[in-house]
């Protein structure tokens, strides 16, 4: 499989070939975060929950919102290489890798949320032992299992080909490659499977990973919670999954094209087409939210009003009008008119999205629970060192994992690069002569 | 490919195979815990319709991903056997 056209795309394998004093300096800093985590876990295991801000009513903080938010990331490599894939746009190549590595990863990190909230993890078998499917959290813990292994399965496939380059080129690692590339050379029947098996897991992986968000919502519209019991949070939940997707993965680009020099392959015209994508699902996610507040608003019912006025003017004004500003008007300024300095504008946006988005999720989870309708307390809750650390514990862990994997696989797929220089120009030309309504002078 | 009768080789031959083991263990595993709550369910007269009509679209689809699995691993390496 190896050749001449591999050193063409050298730059994609020298992270794997060589490691610099810059990932050290990575890991370095992303152990911090990660230590700090680890030891708020560590507190919280032996002195109980009673050591975090959680209290009656308010059960669910940082870590489900934690939750919400990972899982939501998680879309972004279903909607970039999935929908991308399918519809043959060209642009993909350079992204589709990274899309699907961001899934797997904070589909983990999302999960093991759940095991942080329990407080009790050796509690997780009686959701094995004794779980009922009436429960939302059981659909959930369905969804999610098969959303993972869909994602790793469509992570693995198109990974083949270029673990075979790195099994022929790279000189090291040799058994570990051999045996993930499956015997891979590369003839004609091999590409057919693998082909063949690639589309099956873009067309099965789009609905699995709609139904996991809206699940996710479930488990909150399914209550009679005020503001939670609504009939648009499924679709509500998807559109803010793929917007925080796409912002998580441009970050994520933009680090890796100017970390490992990537710059001939994630160009401007990625983060234009990406940035229009965004601007697009910052408009769908304002709609949704508009919609979901006037009718609760509209309805005036007592209960829905109480945590209405909490979001609006009351403790949690901050978060509400930051997420407002973060989610809708900072996108809106950046990327309405993309003329020069593309990528700035972009990561600018993107940055924004990812933390109001993370603001969206608590400004769902906490103020409804902090006004439930039962006559329980009212409670305001406020996180300590302990939530903080596991926060910044994920979010590191992460970003470690991330990194780790740039260190054993290519994180920009070098087979599809490869195969847009070869068939996709001439696929492309193909393609678009079949669009026009009249011949092409000189074509058939 | 190497001398396919090499020690090497057939240390990589036994590891794919337990991978694949360990894969279709992973999803077996989650299909057998979906069985378990429909039979507890049952047992129990726990509104069973609702673990049956999740486990109608989980199940399959679960078996579908395997099917992938198994169609690539049987297939790419068959392929390398003959060459």
């Amino acid at each position: 499989m190896a050749d001449t056209a591999d050193t063409l795309d050298e730059a994609l394998l020298r992270p794997i070939a060589e490691t610099g004093r810059g990932f050290y300096w990575a890991v370095a800093l992303l152990s911090i975060p990660i230590l700090w985590g680890a030891l708020a876990y560590g507190v919280q295991f032996y002195e109980g929950l009673g050591v975090t801000g959680l209290h009656q009513p308010v059960s669910w903080g940082f870590y489900v919102t934690n939750f919400v938010f990972f899982i939501g990331i998680s879309h972004a490599g279903t909607l970039i290489s999935a929908i991308l894939r399918l519809s043959k746009a060209e642009w993909r190549r350079p992204i589709t890798r990274m899309a699907e590595v961001i899934t797997c990863m904070v589909l983990f990190i999302g999960a093991s949320q759940i095991l942080v909230d329990l407080g009790r993890p050796d509690r997780l078998l009686n959701v094995i032992l004794h779980g009922r499917y009436q429960s939302p959290l059981l659909w959930d813990a369905t969804s999610i299992s098969a959303y993972m292994t869909a994602s790793l399965t469509y992570l693995y496939l198109p990974m083949i080909p270029d673990i075979a380059i790195l099994r022929d080129r790279l000189g090291k690692r040799k058994l570990f490659y051999s045996v993930l590339a499956l015997g891979w050379t590369g003839t004609e029947r091999q590409q057919r499977i693998l082909n063949r098996a690639i589309a099956i897991m873009a067309v099965l992986v789009i609905p699995i990973a709609v139904s996991v968000h809206s699940v996710v919502s479930f488990v909150f519209s399914m209550t009679l919670q005020p503001m939670w019991h609504s009939t648009i949070f499924g679709p509500y939940f998807v559109v803010g999954a793929i917007f925080s997707g796409i912002a998580a993965l441009i970050v994520a680009m933009i680090i890796f094209r100017k970390a490992y020099g990537l710059q001939h392959y994630l160009k401007p015209i990625h983060f234009r087409y990406l940035g229009q994508l965004l601007l697009v699902m910052a408009l769908l996610w304002f709609y949704f939210t508009f919609a979901e507040y006037l009718t609760g608003y509209y309805g005036a019912e007592p209960e829905e009003m109480k945590v209405f006025r909490a979001k609006f003017s009351g403790p949690f004004r901050h978060f509400f009008w930051g997420m407002v500003l973060c989610n809708f008007v900072i996108p809106l300024v950046c990327l309405v008119r993309l003329g020069r300095r593309t990528v700035g504008k972009v990561l600018a946006a993107s940055l924004s999205v990812v933390v109001g988005m993370w603001l969206e999720r608590f400004i769902i989870v906490v103020p409804t629970l902090s006004f439930p309708r039962l006559p329980f307390p009212e409670g305001i809750y406020w996180p300590t060192w302990v939530e903080w650390g596991e926060t910044a514990g994920s979010f590191g862990l992460f970003a470690l994992f991330y990194l780790l994997f740039t260190k054993f696989f290519p994180i920009i797929s070098i087979w599809e690069i490869r195969e847009g220089r070869e068939v996709g120009i001439k696929e492309v030309e193909e393609r678009l002569i079949t669009y026009l309504p009249d011949e092409v002078e000189g074509k058939t | 490919m190497e001398n396919p009768s090499s020690d090497f080789d057939r240390l990589v031959r036994t590891l794919q195979w337990v991978w694949l083991t360990v894969a279709i263990l992973l999803v077996g595993g989650i299909i057998a815990w979906i069985v378990h709550l429909i039979r507890t369910s049952w047992t129990l007269g726990d509104v069973p319709s609702a673990s049956i009509g999740i486990s109608i679209v989980a199940i399959p689809i679960f078996i579908v991903l395997m099917s992938v699995v198994l169609y690539v691993f049987w297939g790419l390496r068959s392929d390398g056997r003959e060459r």
